[in-house]
């Protein structure tokens, strides 16, 4: 007999006696103790959906057929009056070939549903001069900015240099993934996140940012279940980086940290496809109507009016 | 009427939560139409004698007064922890639990162990349900002093797969499954015996966001309203039950899924 099991089965016999022997000097409330309980009054959670104008800031669309179809489902459901769609650029090595490919598909998704969908174009800046160029043709195409860059390389890496430069003098927010997690691009690396070695970091983000006072850069999902207490702190005194408040993680309380450390100007309402937890996170959070509007929609909306493609 | 079936009191070790005491849950029920909860300690998940945070749930119900009747406690039990068959006794019969919520991750065992067989086959025998979920907080946002099943990683998160086998060793037992956030996938014999299984599933995780769809696989009677509590925000649980269309869900589902499935299987 092995010491666990030792402890279980003395532990059982001690039980076995125990229900032979009922507790004694039991405080519990009696069962069936008539206690005061008045009903809450209800609450319309849909009526409160309803109640704020939506951008979804970051959204994405995929290669299957019912996309973008389910997407705008999901916002019409939600009351989301706008997505901001991209297709991320998930593969490596992330030549021009590929960014135009699902850039494309990004093109095609806003000309079907151009009062739904807003466009961001993916790059590679590996590849400079066809980045470059293709900003030129996913503008011309109707798109609004870049969508969720990704971890080819490091937003803060020189070869970015000349595609923000560009951005910036478009007036367009750069929005680009990152991930604060033990053992992913640069941070903590004694653990092991198995991710891409390029992925941006909320150190990378202030770095760039610190380079571009100028420029206005979008933090993507503080909600994909990274550490938002150590990016909302970090960011505190960069007011040109605002977090989008994507992702599948809705942890209570985050919009209201963020909201503490950036400021209610510096968030973006966002889904990344996790449209329940992008509502209820905003929804839920201990703020006032007029702030929920502004990260709901004003917010990203006020900033696009800036480079003169305001929704409204 | 709504009952949440999956909210807790008590603390994160490596963040702070708000929200996480009985009179700061029922200010949060009360403004969001929540008539009762389902509640135990998050303490009891650090403690290795879980029994303390059991009884400091007893006591802070104790001292809530007229509103304690708004909760259902559940013990929390480590099965291969000397006494757990005493303190089960007394969280039921002195502390009125109604209910046992285990964690196999944090409390090192496997979820074949003969311990935890033996509490399962326990908790059948006095009706009352064992909870399980597949995980408590994000792993992509974990402490470095938290445990290491981490998504996308060789030691991922939970799915159905690694709870199952609890299941499939006592399919007469009443389960809970909790903060429902990775595959649901089985095999097709294991799917079957899932389904004959007496479950309740709650809607704080990430997997329900096709609610409409799995009530079409899974049947009206096994999800309820849960929150998570206050680890994820209060809403979105509720927000996947009521942005459902007509056609997912008519009145009376509705209602099972706000209350009605959860009264039926605590016995309410």
């Amino acid at each position: 007999m092995n010491r666990r099991n030792f402890v279980t089965r003395g532990a059982a016999g001690m039980a076995g006696m125990l229900l032979s022997s009922p507790l004694t000097g039991s405080a519990a409330p009696p069962p069936g103790e008539a206690a005061t309980r008045s009903a809450p009054p209800s609450f319309d959670l849909m009526k409160e959906v309803m109640k704020y104008r939506k951008i979804d800031v970051h959204a994405h669309i995929y290669w299957t057929d019912d996309s973008p179809e389910t997407q705008l489902d999901y916002g019409r459901r939600l009351g989301i009056e706008k997505q901001v769609i991209s297709r991320y650029l998930d593969v490596m090595p992330g030549t021009p070939e590929q960014f135009r490919k699902f850039n494309d598909l990004t093109i095609k998704a806003i000309k079907k549903y151009p009062g739904q969908l807003l466009g961001g174009f993916v790059l590679n800046p590996v590849y400079q001069k066809e980045s470059l160029e293709e900003i030129k043709r996913c503008t011309d195409a109707g798109m609004i900015g870049p969508g969720e860059l990704y971890y080819q390389v490091k937003i803060n890496d020189p070869k970015y240099f000349p595609i923000i430069e560009k951005l910036i003098d478009l007036k367009m927010i750069i929005h680009s993934h990152a991930e604060c997690q033990l053992g992913v691009g640069g941070y903590r690396m004694k653990y092991n996140g198995y991710k891409q070695p390029n992925t941006s970091i909320p150190e990378d983000f202030v770095d760039i940012a610190r380079r571009y006072p100028e420029g206005i850069f979008q933090y993507a999902h503080i909600g994909m279940g990274g550490d938002w207490e150590y990016e909302c702190k970090l960011f505190r005194e960069y007011p040109n980086i605002y977090v989008d408040t994507s992702g599948s993680n809705n942890a209570e309380n985050m919009i209201d940290f963020a909201v503490e450390h950036l400021g209610e100007d510096r968030l973006f309402f966002a889904s990344d496809n996790s449209y329940y937890q992008g509502v209820g996170r905003v929804l839920s959070a201990n703020l006032t109507d007029r702030q929920k509007q502004k990260i709901f929609f004003d917010n990203y909306n006020n900033l696009l009016k800036k480079g003169g493609r305001g929704v409204d | 009427m709504l009952i949440d079936i999956n909210a807790y009191v008590g603390h994160w070790p490596f963040m702070q939560l708000k929200y996480n005491n009985c009179t700061a849950l029922v200010e949060r029920m009360n403004k969001y139409g929540v008539e009762t909860s389902v509640i135990s300690n998050l303490n009891g998940i650090f403690y290795k004698n879980t029994q303390s945070a059991n009884r400091e749930l007893y006591e802070e119900l104790k001292a809530l007064g007229t509103q304690r009747k708004r909760f259902i406690p559940f013990a929390v039990i480590n099965p291969t922890y000397a006494g757990w068959q005493y303190d089960l006794e007394e969280c039921v019969k002195k502390f009125g639990m109604k209910g046992v919520r285990v964690y196999p991750k944090y409390h090192d065992y496997e979820i074949t162990d003969p311990a935890l067989i033996e509490l399962v086959k326990r908790t059948r025998d006095m009706n009352l349900p064992v909870a399980f979920n597949y995980k408590m907080v994000d792993s992509r946002q974990r402490s470095w002093m938290d445990i290491d099943y981490v998504a996308y990683t060789p030691k991922p998160e939970w799915t159905l797969k690694n709870i199952f086998p609890i299941i499939k060793a006592v399919p007469d037992a009443k389960y809970m499954i909790l903060n429902v956030t990775n595959s649901m996938q089985l095999d097709a014999a294991d799917a079957a015996l899932f389904k004959k299984a007496r479950v309740l599933m709650d809607t704080s995780g990430r997997t329900i966001n096709d609610l409409g769809s799995l009530l079409k696989t899974q049947g009206t009677e096994r999800f309820a309203f849960g929150t998570h509590a206050p680890i994820l925000d209060y809403l979105t649980g509720m927000l996947r039950i009521e942005s459902l269309r007509a056609e997912e869900a008519d009145a009376r589902v509705k209602e099972l899924l706000r209350s009605g499935n959860a009264t039926h299987f605590l016995g309410l």
